[in-house]
């Protein structure tokens, strides 16, 4: 007896994650928040605004000034039989915790044959072009792709960052999270959300746009630079695929080589350093798995392989711009 | 008995009687059985390797059998500890006052052990990481990583989850000197400190670490003082002696239990030899032999079974048997142990023989939970 789906009002990227929160805490009693200024305060940005209100402090727990820590109790408590929501109040600060994410949370269902397993998300805001600098703007997943036990997760839609992060907590195997800042309440795309429980299951892409002449790949932030891009170009008469891989860990290796299969060029583009980035990853299994179907070098359009500086020409110069995405475009077009 | 939150050697309160006076003669002659239990692990594994019949580094216990006997001795078996890599024989000490045979009890077999030991598809880790980095689940022993005080934030998030759970479960928690000086032993302990977390951190203070002297670890002669920062009380043991150890290590535990929070424990006590077996060489060479002669002068079996004796524990006839103190690994000899000692290690040992090598193909599993 399927009710129809009712629809609410309209939700941002925000609202949808503290969405996806309340309602796991409320369908899993044995879940737990941690993370700095996220109880009392509601969070920095407020993803958990009205958790503690909602189910005490025993439960959703402020956390010193301790990533180490945030991230090593968290593997504890999932290692005793609790999920974890572990927040980085900035995913920059998460490197002040990466040794118990990779060498203890990620490794533990390995070491232990699979005896224990690590229900543990560890999220938190990442990304540029909003003046944060060095230590407020970093994308750092390429670190976390590159240790084998984590799954790694981003979302650029409302309605994907309540089914990833549900499904996320769901995994029973620690997830690192990355939600984009600058989507938090970005209004352009608030959308309205199922009122029903959904997931959106991790390590499936979504077309986020149909084309047959060149086909963008990427996630986070990056999405809109694509999707912009590919409206320019259709006022030229290019027709250009844009894919939003949202899960890098598994990677819909399918969804990208069934679109080259039809674009034959390829652009990948995201905000994080190119040298050794996830950028690199997926050019490198394209050129693996789908080399005859290319018809020109797949480009990629990432940050500098520099810090991201403050001063807004220093930063738009770092980042990747619309301006970028479609040199990218034009050098494949053009090959 | 109530611990104060200040530094130093705590006393039980006036006209209390110390954890250790109310053990049976029974339970104090399984110390002693125990301590041999724990020599004769490590003796005999030397004596393997050099017969060329282990693969990988021994990091040797010896000499500091009482700080593990002492410690686990007393927990219920609940009870979750997180040893570190010279702690091995902790696996089967837990809890074996359950019965050295009993399947049940939650700590872990001799066959399991020396199973990891062979690196063995019988490990319970499925010898996928070596020496001490098994733990269990179902046992109530946390797996270790080689970045030694890391085991204490998760220590916390255990104790956490018992505390939720309505238990009055306690984690003990193992490093040397050495890890005290890490970011994580920071975090750990004062996280736990901050919400009264059931959390005993023992201390094995075997004044080395790898190469380098206490003293370059840590800026106070006391490890123990640490505690002052987080408010918690620093308790010191000797480490030699298994009942001083077990007095300190309980009262931690019962005050952890109570409610009242973590505390340190620091064992005093010196390691026999180099950081693993194969620093022995270079061990002999930066460490003064004065030190270390004295370091090994009281070797926790000869002080146990004068406690014993002094207790009436033991006659004179039976305090001359087994004379396995003060040799070192080429000089004890099978006859230095009771006999039982001997049996369950050799059941040990020749299970994990017998037992069969991890299919090459595992090496792919249990990335992810799915992944098998």
């Amino acid at each position: 007896m399927a009710a129809p789906a009712a629809i609410s009002a309209k939700r941002n990227y925000l609202n949808a994650l503290n969405e996806a929160l309340a309602e796991e805490m409320q369908r899993n009693p044995d879940m737990l928040c941690m993370g700095e200024d996220i109880g009392l305060l509601g969070g920095a940005f407020g993803v958990t605004d009205g958790l503690q209100a909602r189910f005490g402090a025993d439960r959703v727990i402020d956390m010193p000034i301790s990533e180490a820590a945030i991230a090593g109790v968290a593997t504890g408590a999932a290692l005793n039989g609790k999920t974890v929501m572990a927040e980085m109040q900035f995913i920059d600060f998460i490197s002040c915790g990466f040794d118990q994410i990779v060498n203890f949370m990620a490794t533990y269902c390995y070491r232990t044959a699979g005896e224990v397993n690590i229900p543990v998300v560890v999220r938190g805001p990442g990304g540029g072009y909003g003046g944060g600098a060095l230590y407020h703007s970093q994308m750092n997943e390429a670190w976390f792709c590159h240790s084998p036990g984590l799954k790694v997760v981003c979302p650029s839609t409302p309605y994907d960052a309540k089914g990833l992060m549900k499904a996320a907590l769901r995994d029973g195997n620690p997830v690192i999270f990355y939600e984009i800042k600058e989507l938090y309440r970005k209004t352009s795309i608030e959308e309205e959300l199922p009122t029903e429980d959904y997931i959106v299951p991790l390590g499936k892409a979504r077309v986020r746009r149909q084309g047959s002449d060149l086909t963008f790949i990427t996630y986070g932030n990056n999405v809109y630079h694509c999707l912009d891009a590919a409206n320019t170009l259709e006022q030229e008469g290019i027709h250009a695929e844009v894919i939003d891989i949202r899960t890098l860990v598994p990677l819909d290796e399918e969804a990208i080589y069934a679109s080259i299969a039809k674009t034959n060029r390829v652009v990948v583009v995201n905000e994080a350093p190119m040298t050794c980035g996830f950028a690199g990853e997926i050019v490198a299994r394209i050129a693996n798995n789908a080399f005859e179907h290319l018809d020109a070098p797949p480009v990629r359009v990432t940050r500098l392989d520099t810090p991201v500086p403050w001063a807004k020409p220093l930063e738009e110069f770092a980042l990747p711009m619309l301006t970028d995405v479609l040199e990218g475009a034009r050098r494949v077009l053009r090959y | 008995m109530p611990l104060s939150a200040t530094t130093g050697q705590r006393t039980t309160g006036k006209g209390m009687r110390r954890p250790s006076e109310l053990l049976s003669k029974e339970d104090c002659l399984e110390l002693f059985r125990q301590l041999y239990l724990a020599r004769y692990f490590d003796v005999r594994l030397i004596k393997e390797k050099k017969r060329g019949r282990l693969r990988g580094t021994l990091y040797s216990s010896h000499n500091q059998e009482a700080v593990l006997v002492g410690s686990v001795f007393g927990l219920r078996p609940e009870d979750w500890v997180s040893p570190i890599h010279r702690d091995m024989p902790m696996f089967f000490l837990k809890d074996l006052r359950s019965g050295w045979q009993n399947p049940d009890r939650m700590g872990m077999s001799m066959q399991d052990v020396c199973s990891q030991i062979w690196g063995k598809v019988t490990s319970p880790g499925r010898a996928r990481d070596n020496w001490s980095h098994i733990g269990s689940k179902a046992k109530h022993i946390i797996h270790s990583t080689s970045m030694l005080a890391g085991t204490i934030p998760a220590a916390a998030g255990v104790a956490l989850a018992e505390r939720l759970n309505g238990h009055d479960t306690v984690v003990v928690t193992f490093n040397g000197e050495g890890s005290t000086a890490q970011g994580v032993f920071h975090e750990g302990i004062n996280f736990a400190a901050v919400h009264k977390l059931p959390v005993v951190t023992v201390v094995e203070n075997n004044q080395w670490a790898y190469g380098t002297p206490a003293e370059l670890e840590c800026p106070t002669p006391d490890v123990a003082d640490r505690a002052m920062g987080y408010g918690i009380p620093g308790l010191i043991a000797d480490g030699q002696d298994v009942f001083d150890v077990y007095d300190k290590v309980m009262q931690a535990v019962e005050h952890a239990r109570a409610g009242d929070g973590p505390s340190i424990v620091e064992c005093k006590t010196f390691r026999a030899y180099g950081h693993g077996d194969h620093d022995d060489d270079r061990a002999a060479r930066y460490r003064p032999q004065e030190e270390v002669k004295e370091g090994r002068s009281r070797d926790p079996i000869a002080v146990c079974r004068r406690r014993l004796l002094d207790l009436g524990y033991l006659d004179k006839g039976q305090a001359e048997m087994f004379l396995a103190e003060n040799k070192g690994a080429s000089q004890a000899k099978d006859d230095d142990f009771p006999e039982d000692v001997v049996a369950y290690m050799d059941q040990g040992i020749k299970f994990a023989l017998g037992a069969a090598l991890p299919p090459a193909e595992e090496a792919a599993w249990w990335v992810f939970k799915e992944n098998h």
